[in-house]
Formats: C-alpha cells, structure tokens, sequence
C-alpha cells in the first residue's frame, strides 16, 4: 500500500467503524473464544477438568475438580481480543476496501486473528494456572513450564497482541511496499535483470 | 478471486514477516530482561513520567511524580509497559530493520520513527491522566482501546511512509 494523505482518513474511519463493531460484538466473540479455547485446552488436559465462561470483558475459568465453592478467577479479555480494531483499520487505509479479493482478504486475516486470540487465551489460562494459583501451580507445573507459560502470555501483551494485525495484514494487503524498495545492491541486480530481459529478441 | 499477486512478490512479504518476527522475539527478549528493563526501560519511563508532569503542569493541574508514577490530589497513574510507547517504538525497528532498504535509511527511519511515536505518546498520556482526573468513567476504555490502538496505527503509518517506494516515473522525465 502507497500511504497517501486519504488512507489516514480510511484508516481513522475504518478504526471508528472497528470501535463499534467491537464494542457491539465483544460479547459474543468473548463466548466464541472461550468455547473454542476451552476446546483446546481440554484436548491436552487430563482430567479434562477446565470450563470457560464469558463475562462481559472477562472469561471466568472454574474446573469441575475444584471444590464448587472455590472463587472463579477471570482473564481479562479486551486485552487479547481489542486489536481487531487494528486489522479493521489497517484494511481500511487501504483503496477499493469493498472489492470482493479485499473482503475475502479481509475474511482470511479475520480468521487467523480469531486462532491468535484463541492460542493467547489459552496461553493466558495456563500462565493463570501455572503462577497465580499458589500451591496448586507449584504441583501441578514445574519452573520451565512456568516460565513458558507466563513468559508466552508476557510476549503477547508487551509485543504479539499489537504485532500480530501488522504481521496478519502484511501478507494479504493490496499493494507491495517491498516492489522498488530495497539496498542499492538488490536494486541493480533487478535493473540489470530486467535490462537483460529486454535486450533478449521477442518470439 | 485471485488471492495471489505472484509467488515472488508472495514470498518477499512472507520474507518481510519471517525477519519481521524474529527481530520482534529478539528485541522482546531484549526488553523483558532484567538488566533491559531495570537499566533501560524503568528510567526511561521515568523520564516520560517527568516531560508529562511538566506538560501537564503546564495545563494547569497541581500534579507531582514519583518514579513512573504520576499523581494528583484526585488521580494517578503508573506509567508502566504498554503506556511508554516503547511496544510501539518495537515494532516500528523491526519492521524498519526487516524491510529491505540501505542501512543509512534504515537508520534515519529508526530516529525520526521513534521521535515521532514518543512525541504522540506524550500525548497520550498527558491526555489520559487528564481523562483519568476529569472523565474517569471514560479512563479505561480510552486506555485499552482508543490511544493503545491509536499509537500503534501511527507507527505502522509511519513505517508505511519510510517504506514507500521511490517514484521511479519522474527518473526517466529528468535525464
């Protein structure tokens, strides 16, 4: 994508639009995430004892082998799913939004968002069990385990949650930055691959 | 549907998010270190703690500091992670490191890049503690969403700017 004075209008307009769709849907998407997380979870669990459950902002984790009485912690979970607006925006910025290839990009990048936030979910789940949970994480997970689940979690709030819509968009946006950039090296190889190319007689 | 636009091109953006990543873990690892953040992160947050409670000195609220903390007689904030503009400023280097460009732009970018992203998160913050005093009810969700998601579309916006590609028309016209 050229960056051109109107994509920053698209992209703050595609970021309000994202405000309120965010804001509408939280919830719904907040069920479907600890549907699918849970899902995961339970697949390597054993005994597969983990249920989630959506609050508005929140996901509250019970397992059937606590005592019923035990409190249900919560996971915070605008913090893993707010960045949408960022795709959303970022799609924006760019022209002819509406053309079916871009909707279906658009579709693609929503898609693997939605498994990002379903992994940092269940990394969030562990890193609760694994550390904050006193004598039941130290039984349960051992100091390596700990630190990779604590420490995946960590990476995805200080750099994975507002990296992964640049590294989801990137891929899948409409132009090339890459064509015509690069070192002065690269450039001459291409020029000269391409004044070879034209010097060649046509069939 | 044609979802592909050539399998080098492909492979270039695939490339440029391999790189991309990497330098994102390196630098993460950098930053979430003890020695990199006691060292590095922690006074430099402090600093940005000092410039916002002079800005908002400034603006007229009797605020002091401590540390990265910033405090008035009905609010305070701790300036923590995710709120010194350095995740932005992260992804910002790497993704001027991993883009394929000559090291003398590579570095200017880096600069005025992280001059610029700081400058909007002075901002930020300044605008936030003054929500936080004034509109509190509106705090969190401007704190989560709105300026965490605004700083980081600046970022990659300006990433886009460095990175776009020289007008190669107007060359062949001057010769």
């Amino acid at each position: 994508m050229r960056p051109e004075p109107r994509a920053g209008l698209r992209a703050l307009a595609g970021f309000l639009a994202a405000l309120a769709i965010w804001f509408t849907l939280s919830l719904p998407y907040e069920k479907a995430l600890a549907f699918s997380a849970e899902l995961l979870i339970r697949l390597f669990e054993s005994p597969a004892a983990t249920r989630l459950s959506a609050q508005r902002g929140e996901i509250l984790v019970t397992r059937s082998d606590w005592p019923p009485s035990a409190p249900s912690p919560g996971l915070p979970a605008e913090d893993v799913h707010f960045n949408f607006v960022l795709l959303v925006a970022l799609f924006a910025a760019e022209r002819g939004t509406w053309r079916l290839d871009r909707v279906a990009r658009f579709g693609i990048a929503c898609l693997i968002l939605y498994f990002v936030h379903v992994t940092a979910l269940v990394f969030d789940l562990e890193a609760l069990y694994a550390t904050r949970l006193g004598s039941w994480s130290r039984s349960h997970f051992g100091p390596v385990a700990r630190n990779l689940c604590a420490g995946g979690y960590h990476f995805y709030l200080v750099a994975g949650r507002f990296a992964a819509p640049f590294a989801i968009w990137w891929p899948l946006r409409a132009g090339r930055a890459e064509e015509g950039a690069g070192t002065a090296r690269q450039r001459r190889r291409q020029s000269g691959r391409q004044a070879g190319e034209s010097a060649r007689p046509s069939a | 549907m044609n979802l592909s636009t050539g399998p080098t091109a492909r492979r270039r953006s695939l490339l440029f998010v391999g790189r991309f990543v990497t330098f994102l873990i390196v630098f993460y690892l950098a930053v979430a270190s003890h020695p990199g953040n006691d060292k590095v992160i922690v006074p430099f947050t402090a600093l940005i703690a000092r410039i916002c409670a002079t800005l908002l000195r400034w603006m007229g609220e009797a605020v002091t500091v401590n540390g990265t903390e910033i405090r008035s007689s009905s609010f305070a904030v701790q300036i923590q992670n995710g709120c010194n503009g350095v995740e932005t400023a992260l992804l910002f280097c790497c993704a001027v490191l991993a883009f394929p460009a000559p090291w003398k732009r590579r570095a200017a970018g880096l600069i005025l890049g992280f001059a610029a992203i700081e400058l909007l998160n002075l901002f930020r913050v300044v605008s936030l503690f003054w929500i936080g005093a004034h509109y509190p009810r509106f705090f969190s969700e401007s704190h989560t969403v709105i300026w965490q998601s605004l700083v980081v579309l600046w970022g990659v916006l300006l990433f886009l700017l460095w990175a776009k590609p020289p007008d190669r028309a107007a060359a062949p016209a001057a010769r």
